[in-house]
């Protein structure tokens, strides 16, 4: 198999429903792009590998579900995500004003150290916008987040925003910012690597704690 | 003899002389001349009369002859005399022709002078005409030779200016006419040596020959892209007048071979950055696997155009073979050309098989090194519809079924969906072990079928239980189509169509359904199944939180989201046993397999903290299809490549926090989920089986029987590991150890340890029901919580009253009323009427009673109960030391037994 990387970065994609984070998926690892897209249920996953400087790095992305109903079901998957994309739709405010809320359940649930991208979806629907590239700018600066406007309907900035996301991640890894090896960091070494991630520890079994016999 | 009147006719006498005779005599004579004999008269050169009359003289006597002598003398006296006369007669007619005859002797000697001066006339006048005759002939003479020095002179400008009339004449594509002038002037060049002006014209004709076969070669090769039915008819009359017909197939052949090789060069070409002194085989390989598709696409397309040239070519040659074919002929000239006729007729049939042949191996070559098995499903799924047109085509083409072909589209197909099963594995990992263990919110009705994977199988499943409505009608996907493919893939091979098989393949929006000329999907009956509608349908729209009684819920869906992915991974892998139906019993147990994961995962990290040694917490069947998955998979993490890595526990799980009664609602979820799960796989058995040859079924079947009705069992010991926890085990025995048994009196009032245990179990109650407000919990699922848990307090009972070693008649009243009233309270709490497995505690008790044979039996037979248990109950009920003693022994020895 052509499976060797040297990094795996667990990505996570959020925001609120309709914005697009399907299809910003979908398109970067090569699906077609759908008008009548079906809301997400749950969690859908997508992999990737890309070259990151020289170094090629498998993407594991989930896409998670914007509607309220799934928060409790998709809130297991933040744990350990090492990158997120925070999607919004410019041709609505609503999705942008939920901004707040996602990015307080990203830095509390995933990874404290979490690098976020914030995410302007549909740039192609320039005359029903409703965000200006200004505003949605300075909330990023305002929250320390990198900030893109993409089209999963042109392609236009998707692989960028992933990229941009998994550069800082590396970048960082590079100046010890963050740190592989700390369990929950979303970043693990990969195949290409000779440095592997000890398994985790089972906890070890004790059925004759009781002397119970059933 | 002559008749008289004859005689006298010819022998009367001719002139008037006779009258002057005397009649006697003459009347005499005449009597004479009468009696002679007819042969007399006959010329003397053919009659000899001596002779004659000798031969008739009588011989008998003198007298007679005498008498014949008299006789012929008086008759040639007679005869004599007439003669004589006669002749006298005639004497002056004789004179009077003698001068006539003088008389035109004179004249002839007159018409002689005559005749001799006209002719000497005759030559001076023709003397005087012959001069200016002459004259005349000499000048024509010269006219003619003039003209034949024109001619010469002219022909000799026209071969000066061939090359450029044969460069017009191809042109306008005149083939047969350029080659008739260059060969009619080389002829002319040929036979005009004398000629000094044109004494190289000959070797450069010959070369003009030269460039204009190559460029009729050219074009010849130009055929092989795209057959033109009148240019190839030019070409054919040109290389016939050039004799060459049967070398010119033989070339085209050769144009052929190489034209595959081109356009498959041609198509790969584009996809790959540098491509010099690349072989086909590497260009393949570099090509990206995001292009091979289209890449693919333009190979079979480009290549397609060539069989269809082919195609035609062959067609034409039918057609026209059957236009000039001659009858048999004695001209030898025939002869061979009907012989050259048939070995091009058998060459071009045989060219079918050798052509499809080098595309085969084309495509072969592609597919070999562009790593199929790596594709996405999309993209394999429209690749191997491209293939399968092409053996679709192959068959128009030549006939051939493309085993080949086939053959390799199978071993790729296994070989793809181990591959992608792989992946689908490890994305089945990463899901579990990333899993909440929340359940999803979908409505109650939720089943496989409101997943868009399945949209295309809604006709074919029926969750209603009448199996009957199930319709197994599949099968036939690859077989039913193909007598319309051939006539629909014919109408490609027509000469006038521009169109390929393969457009399709380009259009945007081609469902796979299209690829594989697959049914469209019938609008049903529930035909408002909008994609819209499709999306919300599952969803559990009004947010309604679980908060109603449980006894109420009836129906409840437990899924997680990783058994939605199972389930739209099933609906995918369906899809692929669609189009290829040809490997479905393959699929299916990949299929089979994420369930076993699925199922096995649920129990490896739902049982990890359990407690309680299990041996009648697993029934036998939960154990073996257990151990059968196990052994698939490789559970010490040893990297065994060949078996499923295990999924590593999660570290968010957290199942020791007593409030959430140890992960308890995480347990029922995923319990209830594999049961879930089970249910869905149970829907789509009779599909799966409609979809397998007829002796595959057991092992569906099997798995039915043996696995997906066994996921049930998981309950207890899942909830297990829970229920154990809600009373601490220790504490209680402990608490049971301080009653005293051998009491004397049977007492009243219960002891203080049950009302603990109770006290737990409300406790228990209390925070299930706090569950309850998060995962919707039915009565099956409560039911069987409660009864685990009374399996643990049965249990947990036996074990304490087997720690009294010293019993009497009123301790064991005091057991029952204890377990009584345990009892009493759990029914109230639980709701279960009647708490089951009393009996295991009730017997234990009781049997203290039995009498000594009734006891022995009860050791030997209630294997349920350990040794200890039973020692103890010997212990308190034996009072004789002998019995005790044979009991005992009979206890020890039944380990051995077993
Ligand atoms: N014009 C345009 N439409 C888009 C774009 N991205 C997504 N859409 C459309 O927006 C709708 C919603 O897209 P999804 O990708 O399903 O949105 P989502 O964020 O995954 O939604 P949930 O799964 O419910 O959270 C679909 O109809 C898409 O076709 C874009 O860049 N441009
Ligand atoms: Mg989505």
């Amino acid at each position: 198999m052509s499976e060797s990387y040297e990094y795996l970065f667990k990505f996570l994609v959020i925001g609120s429903a309709g914005t697009g984070k399907s299809s910003l998926l979908n398109n970067f690892i090569g699906n077609k792009f759908k008008e009548d897209r079906c809301h997400t249920i749950g969690v859908e996953f997508g992999s990737k590998i890309v070259n990151i400087g020289g170094k090629s790095t498998k993407l594991q992305i989930w896409d998670t579900a914007g509607q309220e109903r799934f928060r409790s079901v998709t809130r297991s998957y933040y744990r350990g995500a090492a990158g997120a994309l925070l999607v919004y739709d410019i041709t609505s405010r609503d999705s942008f004003n939920a901004l707040a809320n996602w990015l307080r359940d990203a830095r509390t649930l995933a990874s404290p150290n979490i690098v976020i991208l914030l995410v302007g979806n549909k740039k192609d629907m320039e005359e029903a916008r409703e965000v200006t590239f200004t505003e949605a700018s300075q909330f990023a600066q305002e929250n320390e987040l990198m900030f893109l406007e993409t089209s999963a309907k042109t392609g236009e900035n998707v692989e960028e925003a992933f990229l941009k996301c998994s550069k800082t991640i590396l970048a960082k890894i590079e100046t010890g910012e963050l740190d592989p090896e700390r369990i929950g960091s979303g970043i693990q070494y990969g195949t290409g690597t000779s440095k592997r991630l000890a398994a985790p520890k089972k906890p070890a079994r004790t059925p004759s704690d009781c002397a119970c016999h059933v | 003899m002559l008749s008289e009147a004859t005689m006298e006719n010819r022998h009367g006498p001719p002139g008037v002389n006779s009258r002057s005779l005397s009649a006697a005599h003459s009347a005499a004579d005449l009597e004479v001349l009468r009696e002679i004999e007819n042969v007399y008269f006959q010329p003397s050169s053919e009659f000899d009369a001596g002779r004659y009359v000798l031969e008739h003289a009588p011989t008998t006597s003198c007298d007679e002859i005498e008498q014949v002598f008299t006789k012929l003398k008086r008759q040639q006296q007679v005869v004599s005399g007439k003669a004589l006369h006669l002749i006298s007669q005639q004497r002056d007619n004789c004179d009077k022709e003698f001068k006539e005859i003088q008389n035109i002797r004179e004249q002839l000697t007159t018409t002689l002078q005559t005749c001799q001066k006209a002719r000497e006339q005759l030559r001076a006048a023709s003397n005087h005409l012959t001069i200016s005759t002459f004259v005349i002939l000499a000048n024509f003479r010269k006219r003619q030779i003039i003209r034949s020095v024109l001619k010469s002179l002219e022909l000799l400008r026209s071969l000066r200016s061939v090359e450029t009339d044969v460069a017009e004449l191809l042109l306008k594509k005149e083939y047969y006419g350029a080659i008739e002038l260059i060969l009619k002037s080389k002829k002319a060049a040929s036979s005009h040596k004398e000629y000094t002006c044109i004494a190289d014209l000959a070797t450069r004709l010959q070369d003009t020959l030269d460039m204009t076969e190559e460029k009729l070669d050219a074009i010849l090769a130009s055929i092989c892209y795209r057959f033109d039915e009148i240019i190839f008819r030019k070409l054919r009359k040109a290389y016939a007048l050039l004799g060459k017909t049967q070398a010119a197939m033989e070339q085209l052949h050769m144009h052929y071979s190489s034209a595959v090789n081109e356009s498959s060069i041609e198509a790969v070409k584009n996809y790959v950055g540098d491509t010099i002194d690349m072989k086909f085989q590497d260009m393949c390989m570099s090509v990206q696997p995001t292009k091979a598709p289209i890449c693919l696409l333009n190979l079979c397309e480009n290549l397609f155009l060539i069989m269809k040239s082919y195609y035609l070519l062959v067609d034409w040659h039918a057609k026209y073979d059957g236009e000039e074919s001659i009858p048999i002929s004695n001209n030898v000239f025939e002869i061979e050309k009907n012989v050259s006729r048939e070995y091009i007729r058998q060459k071009l049939n045989a060219g079918l098989v050798r052509i499809w042949h080098d595309v085969q191996a084309k495509v072969s070559t592609f597919l070999k090194s562009s790593g199929l098995e790596e594709y996405p499903f999309e993209k394999f799924i429209q690749m191997l519809g491209i293939l399968r047109k092409l053996t679709q085509v192959a068959e128009v083409f030549c006939g051939d079924k493309s085993d080949l072909l086939q053959d390799f589209i199978k071993t790729q197909s296994v070989l793809y969906i181990k591959n992608y099963h792989k992946g689908r594995m490890e994305e089945l990992k990463l899901f579990l072990e990333n899993e909440g263990w929340e359940q999803c919110p979908v409505k109650s009705t939720f089943n496989l079928l409101n997943l868009q994977e399945f949209k295309q199988f809604k006709k074919y499943l029926s969750v209603r239980s009448d199996t009957s409505l199930v319709k197994t009608q599949s099968d036939g996907a690859s077989s039913v189509h193909s007598q319309d493919d051939s006539v629909y893939i014919s109408k490609y091979f027509k000469q006038n169509t521009s169109h390929t098989p393969f457009e399709i393949f380009r259009c945007e929006n081609i469902t796979n359904d299209d690829i594989f000329g697959l049914e469209p999907e019938l609008v049903s009956d529930d035909s408002d199944d909008e994609p819209e509608e499709l999306k919300r349908d599952f969803v559990d729209e009004n947010d309604r939180l679980p908060n109603e009684s449980p006894s109420k819920v009836k129906d409840s869906v437990i899924v997680t989201n990783t058994t939605l992915s199972v389930l739209r991974h099933c609906g995918q892998y369906l899809q692929i046993c669609r189009y290829l139906p040809q490997i479905s019993l393959e699929v299916v147990m990949l299929m089979n397999q994420l369930f076993d994961y699925y199922f096995f995962t649920a129990h490896l990290f739902f049982t990890v903290d359990l407690n309680v040694a299990s041996t009648t917490l697993y029934t036998p069947k939960l154990n073996s299809v257990l151990k059968r998955i196990r052994n698939n998979i490789d559970v010490a993490n040893a990297g065994d490549v060949d078996k499923i890595p295990c999924p590593d526990p999660p570290q968010h799980l957290n199942l020791g926090i007593e409030e959430s009664l140890h992960g308890l609602s995480e347990r029922i979820v995923a319990v209830e989920s594999v049961i879930f799960l089970a249910k869905q796989y149970e829907i789509l058995q009779p599909y799966l089986e409609s979809i397998v040859s007829s002796h595959q079924r057991m092992i569906l079947e099997y798995f039915k029987d043996n696995t997906l009705a066994v996921v049930q069992d998981l309950r207890i010991p899942v909830y297990m590991c829970s229920a154990s926890k809600a009373v601490d085990a220790r504490t209680a025995l402990i608490a049971m150890s301080q009653v005293k048994w051998d009491v004397k009196n049977v007492a009243v009032e219960h002891s203080a340890y049950v009302d603990m245990i109770i006290r737990k179990i409300q406790v228990f109650a209390l925070r299930l029901e706090n569950i309850a407000t998060k995962v919707t919990l039915n009565s099956e699922i409560l039911n069987s919580i409660w009864s685990t848990l009374s399996k643990f307090i049965v249990h947990l009972l036996v074990e304490g009253f087997s720690n009294a070693t010293k019993c009497s008649n009123g301790g064991r009243g005091l057991m029952q009323l204890d377990y009584r009233q345990l009892f009493l309270k759990l029914e109230k709490i639980s709701g279960l009427k009647p708490v089951p497995f009393q009996d295991y505690v009730d017997k234990y008790v009781k049997a203290y009673y039995l009498p000594r044979k009734g006891l022995e039996e009860f050791v030997l037979e209630r294997v349920e109960y350990s040794n200890k248990h039973l020692m103890a109950l010997v212990t308190c009920a034996c009072e004789n030391k002998k019995d005790r003693q044979a009991l005992s022994a009979i206890i020890e020895s039944r380990d051995s037994a077993v």
